[in-house]
């Protein structure tokens, strides 16, 4: 019985743990491809657009 | 802290092999040759010994005086091994010293606490922003905290490391007003009040560099309201800045935040964090001497406050009142950095919470107990899997062109005059360093005054800097005249960068190096030669040179209590 239950809560903490990197992982995958670029895209765009700063200039020291 | 003191060197040794592990995985990058040059992270292989990054004479002194030890230290060790030293003995000392603070007799709770404070969203944040300063009075913290509960209990050799561990933390003005919030709190006890005046004054003396060359700059004291919303905390997630402040992150830049904290379950394991944190508390009141939990938790409330003042209704605009009228309070505006010491009391609590939840498990069953002690050891790994291998890749080294060497040889064979960096800006994104935003190196790669631009763009926000030499140059060139007109001796164009240089500004100047990368141009009509430095930046001389003093005595002091010094 406690067999049991040790295996049950060893699968519990492993799947946590393997949803929460996976997911962390997942995201920084596509932020640092093709989400970030499609975003960075826009987002030049839409301020050339109205005629601001390109916030995703080389010098621009980061957005928020 | 008692219980850590008692076991033999011995039993530590897993606490430093999971410190060791935690850093190898975290910097592993930089095993590879070449320099990590990320936002606010410049190294460069000779710091020159210029007046400017000893006392700047015009800027305000952000860096002050890390950037006079880093120019001693790599006059001695080459730049990227001063690099690798200072990230790597951080995020260690980090490991380490949290692990050590928590008063267990568990070893596996040591290296909870080992984990927890090394892999926090605010080191990673701080990590990827560059900015390293904050990372050496990070990892000191834990030991500062321990030596000034020792001092406070009225231990021998205390007074000395106090001093000894704040000197490092106050190589930058935040780290330094940290280190004092942390001794003025802490230490202060009626029956040893001796002690406590000596340690407070000791730790005030170690921030006496940075106040000085405030005090004899020419920079305006009051900063631009707009930095207080661009760098307010920011949203990771659905849950809002407040929450991510309550896990340690919430810095103001997307780009240094690690993607992983967009994860909409990021917010649960905050609540887990502080779940644990909360039961941990009553052990950690027991267990440490009396009134030093709450002298802890005013501090770590101070540094959340500080942290969330720019996003607390009223609290913006109070910020906005303060750095335009109180002289130096744009120290205040990106207010997550003041976040150190709540991630220290949070993981030390959150230890002794896991202490407490293993305790009611093991009745149940041991192995079950080892089984949830290894995924709380792993779960801020898993929350957060992108700061490993330097943040998923942001931290790789890469080699300066040779053109910088040549250019740094040509300036430094006929010194004097200022040097103007062009095109203006303050971060530059170079092709040689696959597009990463860096501070432009020329302030500490070129031996003299660089003039670089200290605005500020946030998205498209720009924070005007308050260098009266700059806005005088950015007018001259607003207006396209010369370059040479403002009487600057050298002028650097860095080519690949975004924004041309008008020819029209370069009229007048001679060329004396013209490399792929960059061109150094010099401008006959101004005069060479050194030039006499302001008197009053020997008072950031002698404020500098207290400061060495005051680490001297604590050193002598701590060795003469040594039955042998080594």
């Amino acid at each position: 019985m406690r067999k049991a239950l040790t295996l049950v809560v060893t699968g519990l903490v492993a799947a946590v743990l393997g949803i929460l990197a996976l997911g962390g992982l997942a995201a920084a995958a596509t932020a640092t491809e093709a989400e970030a670029v499609t975003e960075a895209r826009n987002a030049s765009e839409a301020a050339k657009r109205a005629g601001k700063q390109d916030p995703y200039a080389p010098e621009v020291y980061g957005n928020r | 802290m008692d219980a850590d003191r008692r076991r033999p060197a011995r039993d530590r040794l897993p606490l430093y092999v999971v410190a060791a592990a935690v850093t190898a995985l975290v910097l592993a990058p930089l095993a590879a040759p070449g320099y990590a040059l990320l936002y606010d992270m410049v190294f460069v292989p000779r710091q020159p010994l210029t007046w400017d990054l000893v006392a700047p004479a015009e800027s305000l002194p952000r860096a002050v005086p890390m950037d006079a030890v880093v120019s001693l230290v790599t006059q001695l060790v080459p730049g990227w091994v001063v690099q690798r030293l200072v990230l790597g003995a951080a995020i260690l000392l980090a490991a380490v010293g949290a692990g050590r603070l928590v008063p267990t007799e568990r070893r596996g709770i040591r290296l909870l606490a080992a984990v927890g404070y090394a892999w926090t969203p605010y080191l990673a944040e701080r990590l990827l922003i560059g900015q390293w300063g904050l990372l050496v009075a990070y990892a000191a913290l834990p030991w500062l905290v321990r030596a000034a509960l020792d001092l406070r209990a009225g231990r021998d050799g205390a007074l000395a490391r106090v001093v000894l561990i704040a000197a490092p933390a106050a190589i930058t003005p935040t780290g330094g007003l940290v280190a004092l919030g942390v001794v003025a709190l802490l230490v202060p006890a009626r029956e040893r009040w001796r002690r406590s005046a000596l340690a407070v004054a000791g730790v005030a003396l170690l921030n006496a560099p940075w106040v000085t060359a405030a005090l004899v700059t020419r920079a305006a004291g009051s900063s631009d309201p707009a930095g207080v919303a661009a760098f307010a905390a920011r949203a990771e997630n659905w849950a809002g800045p407040l929450v991510a402040l309550a896990g340690t992150g919430g810095i103001w830049s997307a780009q240094a935040t690690p993607a992983s904290r967009a994860v909409p379950l990021v917010p649960l394991a905050t609540l887990v964090l502080l779940v644990l944190a909360g039961a941990g508390v009553g052990l950690l009141r027991r267990r440490l001497p009396p009134g030093a939990t709450v002298r802890l938790t005013v501090l770590a409330g101070a540094g959340f406050l500080l942290a969330s003042l720019g996003v607390l209704p009223g609290g913006d605009a109070a910020l906005r009142w303060a750095v335009v009228n109180l002289p130096g309070a744009g120290l205040l505006r990106d207010g997550q950095k003041f976040l150190a010491p709540y991630a220290l009391l949070l993981v030390v609590c959150a230890a002794l919470g896991a202490e407490r939840l293993l305790g009611r498990v093991e009745r149940v069953d041991r192995d079950m107990a080892g089984v949830v002690l290894v995924g709380l050891l792993l779960l801020p790994v898993a929350v957060m899997p992108d700061l490993a291998f330097g943040g998923a890749g942001r931290l790789r080294p890469v080699s300066y062109p040779a053109d910088w060497r040549a250019v740094a040889g040509r300036v430094a064979d006929d010194p004097g005059g200022q040097i103007v960096s062009l095109p203006l800006s303050a971060y530059r994104a170079y092709p040689w360093n696959s597009g990463r935003v860096v501070l432009d190196p020329a302030p500490r790669y070129l031996p003299g005054t660089v003039l670089t631009d200290d605005t500020l763009r946030v998205g498209d926000v720009a924070v005007a800097g308050e260098n009266p030499r700059l806005r005088e140059l950015r007018r001259v060139l607003a207006e396209g005249r010369p370059v040479a007109a403002t009487g600057a001796r050298w002028v650097v164009v860095q080519h690949h960068l975004a924004g041309g240089v008008d020819p029209a500004t370069l009229a007048g100047l001679e060329v004396v190096h013209r490399g792929s990368f960059l061109t150094l141009y010099r401008n006959p009509a101004a005069p060479s030669g050194p030039v006499a430095p302001p008197p009053a930046r020997w008072a950031v001389v002698a404020a500098l040179g207290t400061a060495l003093l005051v680490v001297l005595v604590a050193v002598f002091s701590a060795l003469r209590r040594r039955a042998t010094a080594w």
